[in-house]
């Protein structure tokens, strides 16, 4: 019993930052249709950003987030209006084909840079944890996930709250009549990928301390990225929420109980299930953003 | 004039080893050809029926262990207490049973492509492999796993009245994977040019009118995912038995990735499409290991990608050819609005 | 597009003949390492390692009256590229002698082409049982495999008093061949095998699995893995509270990055390791340790690499060694030389034994292992 508390305790945490991953890569995918490949770059460059920030610059801690989120934002945006902004209206294989190509190129170079070498990101929290009755939790990991969880709330209420939300999902359900209403879809589609991009540094900011950082580390993030954004629906911020925290406990029900070789797994066997029963997600009602 | 320029193209491959004596280029053609027949095979999902299929690598190396498994034979447990025990049987056998193996694997996904469309089937794609990959890895008993599967042997074709002539060199094996690639080149030709492939191209332009037409969809996409994986077994199966050595690493994404750029910077619904993106893609690691440090390589690598695609995003073949041919050419309008695209109408239809 | 594509092959051809016109002066050893990739890390230590080794005896006056010349290839993390460098440094660069690749699966993706043309090469880290038991005579190993690690550990595993011991091994050949050949070890020792749990290659949360370990009645777990993962074992367990015993095994720790990102978590953590840089008068070579580090010091690099980097120094030295006694360059006498060389390497006399089938042995070398204690944040050796 004890062991399967200690299973909800770390679904939950690994959860909420699967949430930001998820939410960032809907966001792009929902209102850009864009197979964005550079996503798993974005989280692998968040959390070299709090390396060289803490550790290079001297920076605190808390100061180094939002520098990570708004560096990603930054990237984001660079990324957008240099390679997708000119291809607007290519098919959907060519801007993918793309980003694959910028994801070589800047997993190359962050290795070119930082060596293969991993690195790790000194935290201000106690290493013992916290420790309630027969489960542990890190105060690491309890601050990661608060802190995801605000990013959610920041999000949502951005999307559903704000101008710029409205013109995002305005044109997240047909670019044409957003047009005509007068919303300048280039710069919805530039701010999308921003604060999606954003969303992937902050994911990787907050877990680059708990793990290491290493070149390749945003691979297996972006895979399942791409899960939750199915299990969630495209484009559905609820969905991708709700979707981070199954693919966790799957995860973690699945290495503790099932076999811990097919941990990874899970995620796509959900997906596929998902697939075959319910194409659309779990929680897509309508196609909708938000 | 395009059969001409098939069989120059045929008889200038051909003729290569009689030119080019280092063995170090040799083994990079043959490597690269194998990857080009993998890239054919895609095109054809990929190119003439709008399928994006991102786990085509699951089809080349189950195409891989079944050759491998057939040639070394294997003694497995399965559930219930019973066990599969094999004797090794001939490579030519392993190959045969990869095509078969791979393109019912390949009607599996097909069926499945009737649920899903365009983002979705994407990732559907990417799961497929990785969860082969995974059972590769973990069935140890079957597949050996991480421990790999070695010394598999080369492949032999006996010649009625001459014997058995094992293919080891390297002169062999490049016209093996020439014979198989023109073999699978004629194949997918016929198949375009067929009804079927004419459903297949109704059924990317426009699904709603094609199936008011009376196209079946499923059938028309099930045979399209058959042949793909079929021809990306063989091409699995050459591989194996080249190499002579696959591990569950064959299954990685980035396999995946090289046929897929192959294609699409060739132009993805070209026949001629894949084979010089191949050429391009596959050869280009080798001419930049001489001259770049490793890191700068890939940087380079990626660099080529997104500098084709800005320059020439319908494919290097298709945008030669619309430069050769006197009709006007039917450029895409890019506006600034951008049109919603065929995938995205799909997503809203079908997904 | 066409004009690129015939400038780009002219000067790689141009530089492939002005490299060997240039180079008849030298003996070249060519060297197989993932400097991209999944394994660059630990490639690149090993190939400034090799580095060291090659200035060193070039310094020394090089062998035969010619300098060294490492020809240092990239494979990318990849088998099938493995093989083709493999195929380059053989044909086009014509090396009488290679060392590599590394990983696993990338020395057996190599092994068909050395039986192809009969060059040997030193393998210095591999770890796969099957590189010398599956016939291949042109394979000469200094690293251990599991195997002789299990048998080197069945000495010291009385005076820890093991009960009950789970595994944690990453899902690779590697890991599954240390969970398999210490299983049997143990259970002839009469100490029980719990669970085997494994972890993919990639994988970064190991929170279920060390739950699954912590609910075990095993007082010792045995972790094979890499350093970015047990650093993250480590930190997680603590974060767990999992206060057993945990014994890491295979000689690609390197204590001291797991102590500098790890901190307090590795206290009391053990470790089997191949090499004592901490320590050289314990190891059998003190001269050469200290003159090894020394250099690895003053060229700047990382010291935590050390625990990789002596394989590249020493994997040189194999070959030198045998061109040297071979007295030409030519791969034949020089695998006719290795199984008559006998140096002292950094970790213990390198001197190869026949492994494998009759007729057609591979050649290993038995290493020396040593178990070491992070205690405090400082590495001792483990006092019995």
């Amino acid at each position: 019993m004890s062991e399967f508390l200690q299973h909800m305790i770390n679904m939950l945490v690994l959860g909420g930052t699967y949430a930001l991953l998820g939410i960032g890569l809907t966001l792009i995918f929902g209102i850009m249709n864009v197979v964005n490949f550079t996503h798993g770059v974005l989280y692998t460059f968040g959390a070299y950003i709090m390396f060289i920030v803490v550790h290079q610059l001297g920076v605190n801690f808390f100061l180094a987030l939002p520098l990570a989120v708004v560096a990603g934002w930054l990237l984001g945006a660079a990324i957008e209006l240099v390679l997708l902004r000119p291809l607007r209206g290519s098919d959907i294989d060519t801007t993918m084909l793309v980003m694959i190509g910028a994801w070589i190129a800047m997993q190359s170079g962050a290795l070119w840079i930082w060596g293969g070498v991993a690195k790790s990101v000194a935290t201000p929290f106690p290493d013992a944890p916290l420790v309630i009755g027969p489960v542990s939790v890190s105060w690491l990991r309890l601050f990661v996930l608060a802190a995801a969880a605000m990013l959610i709330v920041v999000t949502y209420l951005m999307i559903n709250r704000t101008k710029l939300g409205c013109a995002m999902r305005a044109t997240f359900q047909d670019h044409d009549t957003a047009s005509l209403m007068g919303v300048n879809v280039d710069m919805i589609y530039t701010s999308t990928f921003a604060i999606g991009s954003s969303l992937a540094a902050a994911a990787g900011a907050l877990l680059g301390p708990v793990y290491v950082i290493f070149p390749q580390m945003g691979d297996l993030a972006a895979v399942k990225a791409f899960a939750i954004v199915i299990l969630g629906g495209l484009g559905n911020i609820t969905g991708a929420v709700i979707g981070g925290f199954i693919l966790a406990l799957a995860e973690e029900l699945g290495a503790g109980y099932v076999s811990s070789g097919y941990r990874d797994a899970m995620g796509f066997l959900i997906i596929i299930a998902v697939l075959i029963f319910k194409p659309t997600g779990l929680f897509a009602r309508s196609e909708r953003v938000g | 004039m395009r059969a001409a320029v098939a069989i120059l193209t045929i008889v200038a491959f051909a003729s290569v080893p009689l030119w080019l004596r280092d063995p170090y280029l040799m083994n990079a053609l043959i490597t690269t050809g194998i990857f080009i027949i993998g890239a054919m095979s895609l095109n054809l999902l990929l190119g003439f029926t709008g399928q994006l299929s991102l786990g085509h690598i699951a089809f080349f190396g189950i195409g891989a262990y079944v050759s491998a498994l057939t040639s070394l034979g294997f003694d497995a447990g399965l559930p219930f207490g019973l066990r599969m025990v094999h004797e090794p049987w001939p490579p030519i056998v392993g190959f045969v049973l990869a095509i078969i193996i791979a393109g019912f694997c390949g009607y599996l996904v097909g069926l499945l492509s009737f649920r899903v469309r365009g983002a979705y089937f994407v990732i559907v794609t990417i799961s497929f492999a990785e969860v082969v990959r995974l059972v590769a890895l973990n069935w140890v008993e079957l597949t050996q796993g991480p421990l790999a599967l070695t010394n598999i042997p080369s492949i032999a074709i006996g010649l009625p009245g001459l014997g058995d002539l094992t293919l080891r060199t390297k002169l062999q094996n490049y016209y093996l994977v020439l014979s198989v690639a023109v073999i699978a080149y004629v194949l997918i030709w016929r198949l375009v040019h067929s009804h079927f492939g004419r459903a297949m191209r109704g059924l990317m332009e426009n699904e709603t009118l094609a199936v008011s037409v009376g196209i079946d969809v499923t059938k028309t996409l099930t045979l399209a995912a058959v042949i793909s994986a079929g021809i990306a077994g063989a091409a699995g199966s050459l591989y194996a038995h080249y190499i002579r050595i696959i591990d569950p690493e064959v299954f990685a994404f980035i396999n995946t990735v090289t046929m897929v750029i192959m294609v699409i910077t060739g132009g993805k619904g070209s026949l001629a499409g894949p084979i010089v993106g191949g050429m391009i893609f596959g050869l280009l690691p080798v001419f930049l290991r001489p001259i770049m440090a490793p890191e700068a390589q890939w940087i380079a690598y990626g660099g080529v990608l997104i500098v084709i695609l800005f320059v020439l995003p319908r494919g290097i073949v298709p945008s030669l050819a619309q430069r050769f041919t006197k009709r006007p050419s039917r450029t895409e309008a890019v506006t600034p609005v951008a049109p919603v695209t065929f995938s995205k109408r799909d997503v809203k239809e079908h997904a | 597009m066409t004009r690129t594509f015939r400038i780009v092959p002219a000067i790689a051809l141009a530089a492939a003949f002005l490299g060997g016109a240039a180079n008849a002066q030298t003996i070249k050893i060519g060297v197989n390492e993932p400097l991209t990739g999944a394994f660059a890390a630990s490639g690149t230590y090993v190939v400034n390692g090799a580095k060291i080794a090659a200035d060193e005896i070039n310094a020394k006056g090089g062998i035969l009256g010619k300098k060294i010349e490492l020809v240092i290839e990239d494979n990318k993390s990849n088998p099938t590229e493995a093989a083709a460098v493999a195929e380059k440094l053989i044909t086009s660069d014509k090396v009488p002698v290679m060392m590599g690749a590394w990983g696993s699966s990338l020395t057996l993706a190599v092994m068909p082409k050395l039986m192809e043309y009969e060059v040997p090469m030193v393998v210095e880290t591999s770890s796969s049982g099957k590189i010398t038991t599956t016939g291949n005579p042109y394979i000469f190993r200094i690293s251990p495999p599991s195997a002789i690690e299990a048998a080197a550990f069945k000495g010291i595993v009385d005076k820890l008093e093991l009960k009950k011991v789970d595994f944690l091994v990453i899902n690779n050949d590697w890991g599954r061949g240390t969970a398999e050949d210490f299983s049997k070890m143990m259970k002839e020792k009469g100490i029980t095998v719990g669970a085997v749990e494994t972890m993919d290659q990639g994988a970064q949360d190991m929170s279920a699995q060390l739950s699954k370990l912590k609910g075990t009645d095993s007082e010792t777990i045995i972790v094979t893995t890499a350093v970015d993962q047990l650093t993250l074992i480590f930190k997680q367990a603590a974060a767990l509270g999992l206060k057993k015993r945990i014994i890491t095994t295979g000689g690609s720790q390197n204590p001291d990055q797991i102590i500098a990102q790890a901190g307090a978590a590795a206290n009391g953590t053990m470790h089997l390791t191949t090499f004592l840089p901490w320590f050289p008068d314990k190891t059998p070579n003190p001269e050469a340790t200290n003159y090894f580090i020394s250099e690895w010091k003053k060229r700047g690099f990382d010291f935590a690499g050390c625990t990789e980097s002596f394989r590249g120094y020493d994997g040189i030295r194999t070959a030198a060694a045998a061109i040297e006694k071979a007295g030409k360059a030519e791969p034949a006498a020089i695998k006719a030389a290795l199984w008559d060389i006998k140096i002292k390497g950094l970790n213990g006399d390198i001197v190869f034994k026949k492994s494998g089938p009759e007729g057609k042995e591979s050649g290993q070398s038995q290493p020396n292992v040593y178990l070491i204690e992070i205690t405090d944040g400082k590495i001792g050796m483990k006092t019995l």
